[in-house]
């Protein structure tokens, strides 16, 4: 078994040997990422095997992703039956959901708590195949590939966080495009640009009825359609080169992906749905904010104090409280730029201080995510 | 009188001899303790027949004495509609599980020859009798529905009436009559346990189910390659037939948790004549607020001032919020010559409304990021995250007759005075004019 | 005596007339928001910001013009204010167009003489409300809701670890018929690894 891994990560480096000198530099380059022989169910599904060492665990976390994704679809789905994207009934027809519809509550806050654990798990997924080296060649196409489903699965978030029309929603909404504008100042003579942008993105001067309708189509249609069309790309090219080998040292036992595996995700499957289930059943997600927020959006009136995006965007949301605004969009480009180029940059780096960086990191996302407010406070004052 | 012949004293004879002939003939002939399997002379027809008979009728069994036992509990249960009709449900197909099986058991026993020199006629009653519990049952099942639901109320207390011997037909008596045929074949049963291979039920080898799996195979060095092999298969069919189980139990049990709740969503609330009222009139009043902005919209277009406030409803601290030109919220305010200070609320940072309540130092405060803006000059305070200062606006005074008493330009010199005698009827308005020059 | 006493009803009435004169004061010459006090105090207590509508039909309070405000009121709404401004005593069925369902409860429960006097210790109102008191039926009572900042007409809000404990008593058959499926499930899911396993393996 153990050769067979061997086997799987040392062929493509041959037939690169083979093909590389005769053929262009592109072509080769992708005949390496899509190996034609390998396309087989015997090969893609029969002989895959994971390695079983102490990261295994690490395999899960992109199941678990695919699990919530499948969790959102359907109430996603179920919402749909009801959901009304009007200004004017928007916020109504989540409050029937809520009161009328029978089950209407536990789907609806299973769409919430299951969008938090599909962020949470993406997350927990791109630093684990971080650590674990898993998109050392040839598996850089699935690490791009994955990097731009994390950022669908936060644009996700951000669309689906303006349907209900409520005070947070709209004004979150608001403030988080606005500050797509404060771009405009460092671009020169293309500092209109981040306005149209933002009004394109808007359909209107402020956010409002097209601003809606825009974010509905994006979060029901386009995104998911986006989602599943680059997920089918990540999952074909994992089957295709199989599992990474997760550690430095040799691994010795591995297992089948099939049944083995399989079945094993679908059991850690279930407890992640017990685990949703009562949570959505017991804590309603809107219980974390304060209730002036819950209110139904009113555009005359002010902005009520306490508005802040959902968890999952606090990392970013806080440093950009606290610093220069400069240099947030700095650093940030210069994050998604090392995100997109991991594996090129790292490509020497051993896994023990791949895993270095992913504790320095999850470190950083995990203080900021919990300790982010009283951090922000401690510096203003 | 034939009543109490039928549901007192059978049953109760009917106990009686089932224990003292048990007891008798597990002492006397226990060889005959058993099923008499004829496995070895025909295991087809067994298997296809036995098997679904047993892992029937055992689950029925089960099923009607439950509810005996946990009256109280199996009517909670039932209580929530989709387990009542699971419950239903299960019990019709375990019913015609038993029903398949004891036709196949019967035919056997009928047509094999070599079976048919081991069958007694006891076996043939028993088989007939049988039959006709299970088809009783389900007929009753079909007439009566949910008698799942209902036995708690009659054949329940009935049978407890009878274990503290204080007998009262008064639960069955209404009771339909393949009912009551049904009570009658099972006491009959009960009776003749020890009279035929129905005794087996006491020595069901029970600890099998536990037991480590033991195989027998032939010593034969022949058999020995094949002998790894059999012992994989076995072990493996077992894990199989565990797997079926707790898959299928779990799928079941989530749909059963599932079912009441998923199915009503598809199918959509029924609201009463008031909830839907009060919807309406949400919905109304929601289409209301949205029309009003649309007017106002309207307005600003089509208008060449439009109405603030009267001036004396202005006030110094807590500002009144209108909406300017653009659609955006602006604040009214009351300065200190009595002429109004109006400021866009529309945060210069990332667009907030900033709130209409001035603090001591004559400042507004934008919620969002906190930051402070002077009402007088707009101007943010010192590392606000806001750096540009909030508009002034430009406004007019008209008097009631429409004439112009005082205004704002745009650069921000004002003109004329508010007479005090006018300050009472005097109203605020801002003009077009001011926002496109 | 007789005299006496009348008198002293005189007293009161006129008392009553005054506190009517004062409440009629309130809604047409002043701007003043109506008790705010009750708001600090649960914001400050909680750490949760709050807003009018925990008691009122409006979120910025009584005053203004707009639905659920004094000036936005129609004539039948007038006058049901009327009404419930003279349930001085507790006990009286009001329905004020300015308070919401947990406003209307506390007046009725209390009577807004003991409201008014509560304004100067506003901790105190979570003691004198009735424990059993749950508006918005989520199993957490007003008086804690009050307390923790959370919304008392809003089912679905509450203090998180509170609504936690509560439905999971709630809904407790739904959640162990849940978790038994899931053991069912995983139990199955366990022994068709290992009969698989035992399969391959023989191979």
């Amino acid at each position: 078994m153990v050769e067979t891994q061997k086997v799987d990560s040392t062929e493509p480096e041959t037939g690169n040997a083979s093909t590389g000198d005769t053929k262009p530099a592109l072509f080769s380059f992708l005949l390496e990422r899509f190996p034609i022989e390998k396309m087989n169910f015997h090969y893609m599904v029969e002989k895959k095997e994971v390695p079983v060492h102490r990261m295994s665990w690490g395999y899960y976390t992109g199941g678990l992703t695919f699990f919530f994704f499948m969790i959102q679809v359907v109430t996603g789905l179920f919402l749909l039956f009801y959901y009304q994207p009007t200004v004017s009934d928007a916020f109504l027809s989540v409050e029937y959901i809520n009161n009328h519809v029978s089950a209407g509550p536990l789907i609806r806050n299973m769409h919430a708590w299951s969008s938090s654990a599909m962020i949470f798990f993406a997350t927990v997924h791109l630093i684990v195949a971080f650590a674990m080296k898993s998109f050392e060649k040839p598996r850089e196409i699935t690490w791009i590939v994955g990097v731009l489903l994390l950022f669908i699965t936060f644009t996700f978030g951000f669309t689906g966080y303006l349907l209900p029309w409520n005070q947070i929603a709209v004004n979150a909404t608001k403030v988080g495009l606005q500050s797509i504008d404060n771009l405009g100042q460092y671009l020169g003579p293309f500092s209109h640009i981040p306005v149209q942008l933002r009004e394109t993105f808007q359909g209107e001067a402020s956010v409002g009825q097209s601003t809606l309708g825009r974010f509905y189509a994006m979060h029901v249609v386009i995104l998911p359609l986006a989602l599943v069309a680059l997920l089918g790309l990540h999952l074909f090219q994992v089957q295709l080169h199989g599992m990474s080998k997760g550690v430095d040292e040799k691994t010795k036992k591995t297992e089948k992906f099939f049944t083995a595996f399989f079945f094993k995700d679908l059991e850690v499957w279930a407890y992640a749905f017990l685990a949703l289930f009562v949570l959505a059943s017991c804590i309603p997600f809107e219980s974390f904010l304060p209730f002036p927020l819950l209110e139904p959006y009113n555009a005359l009136g002010a902005t009520p104090p306490g508005i802040k995006p959902e968890w999952y965007f606090f990392f970013v949301y806080y440093p950009l409280e606290m610093f220069n605004f400069l240099f947030i969009i700095i650093a940030s480009t210069i994050v998604v730029a090392i995100l997109f180029l991991t594996p090129w940059i790292f490509k020497g780096t051993s896994r023990r201080n791949l895993r270095f960086i992913a504790l320095a990191v999850s470190a950083y996302l995990i203080v900021m995510t919990i300790f982010g407010e009283q951090i922000y406070h401690w510096w203003k004052h | 009188m034939i009543d109490i012949l039928l549901y007192i004293v059978l049953p109760y004879l009917a106990v009686l001899i089932c224990i003292i002939g048990s007891i008798y003939r597990i002492r006397k002939e226990p060889m005959t303790y058993s099923a008499l399997s004829s496995q070895f002379l025909e295991a087809r027809g067994l298997m296809w027949g036995s098997l679904p008979w047993h892992i029937g009728i055992s689950l029925i069994l089960i099923g009607h004495i439950l509810p005996f036992l946990f009256p109280g509990q199996w009517n909670a249960l039932l209580s929530n509609h989709a387990m009542l009709l699971a419950v239903e449900g299960l019990g019709y197909g375990l019913s015609a599980l038993c029903l398949l099986g004891l036709v196949v058991l019967g035919a056997r026993r009928l047509i094999s020859s070599r079976i048919q020199s081991v069958t007694t006629t006891m076996d043939l009653v028993i088989l007939l009798l049988l039959l006709f519990q299970v088809v009783l049952g389900m007929l009753t099942a079909m007439r009566a529905q949910y008698g799942s639901m209902w036995c708690t109320g009659t054949t329940v207390p009935y049978l407890w009436s009878l274990v503290t011997l204080n007998p009262d037909l008064s639960y069955i008596n209404d009771l339909p009559h393949a009912m009551k045929a049904h009570i009658v074949g099972a006491w009959i049963l009960v009776l003749l346990i020890p009279f035929s291979r129905l005794i087996h039920m006491f020595s069901v080898p029970i600890s099998y189910l536990t037991r480590p799996p033991q195989n027998v195979i032939w010593a034969n060095p022949r058999h020995q390659k094949e002998k790894a092999e059999v012992f994989a298969r076995d072990e493996a069919r077992r894990h199989f037939i565990k797997a079926s189980c707790g898959v299928f139990g779990g799928l079941v049990l989530l749909s059963v948790g599932a079912l009441d709740k998923i199915g009503q969503f598809f199918f959509g609330p029924r609201l009463s004549f008031s909830e839907e009222t009060e919807l309406m009139e949400s919905k109304l009043k929601r289409l209301e607020l949205t029309a009003e902005q649309r007017k106002l919209e309207v307005e600003r277009r089509e208008n060449e001032f439009i109405l603030v406030a009267a001036l004396k409803d202005l006030d110094r601290e807590e500002g009144k919020y209108f909406i300017d030109y653009q659609m955006q919220p602006a604040i009214a305010f009351k300065n200190e010559a009595g002429l109004p200070q109006l400021i866009s609320a529309k945060c210069t940072h990332l667009g907030c409304t900033v709130g209409n309540k001035a603090d001591k130092e004559g400042r507004i405060l934008c919620p969002c990021h906190v930051s402070y803006f002077d009402i007088k000059t707009g101007t943010p305070n010192q590392g606000a995250p806001a750096e540009a200062p909030l508009p002034i606006l430009g406004w007019v005074v008209l008097n009631s007759k429409g004439e112009v008493l005082a205004s704002r330009s745009k650069t921000g010199e004002i003109n004329g005075t508010i007479a005090t005698q006018d300050a009472e009827t005097a109203q605020v308005f801002i003009r077009r004019a001011d926002v496109t020059g | 005596m007789i005299d006496n006493r009348s008198q002293h009803q005189g007293g009161f009435r006129i008392f009553y007339a005054c506190l009517l004169v004062m409440g009629a004061n309130y809604f047409t010459v002043t701007a003043v928001h109506s008790y705010p006090q009750f708001q600090e105090f649960t914001e400050k207590h909680s750490g949760q910001a709050a807003n009018c509508a925990m008691c009122h039909s409006n979120g910025n309070g009584p005053t203004g013009t707009g639905p659920g405000q004094i000036d936005g009121l129609n004539e039948e709404e007038l006058k049901r204010l009327e009404e419930a401004r003279k349930a001085f005593q507790p006990g009286q069925k009001i329905d004020s167009p300015i308070l919401n369902e947990f406003g209307n409860k506390i007046v009725e429960e209390l009577g807004r003489k003991e409201v008014l006097a509560l304004v100067k210790e506003p901790e105190a109102l979570a003691t004198k409300l009735n424990k059993n008191l749950d508006t918005d039926r989520d199993g957490i009572p007003d008086a804690e809701e009050y307390l923790d900042g959370t919304d008392p007409t809003n089912k679905f809000h509450g203090h998180p670890w509170k609504m936690f404990l509560v439905n999971l008593n709630r809904y407790k058959q739904h959640i162990l018929l849940t978790f038994a499926a899931v053991l069912l499930l995983n139990y199955g899911l366990g022994h068709l690894i290992k009969g698989i396993a035992v399969l391959t393996e023989k191979r």
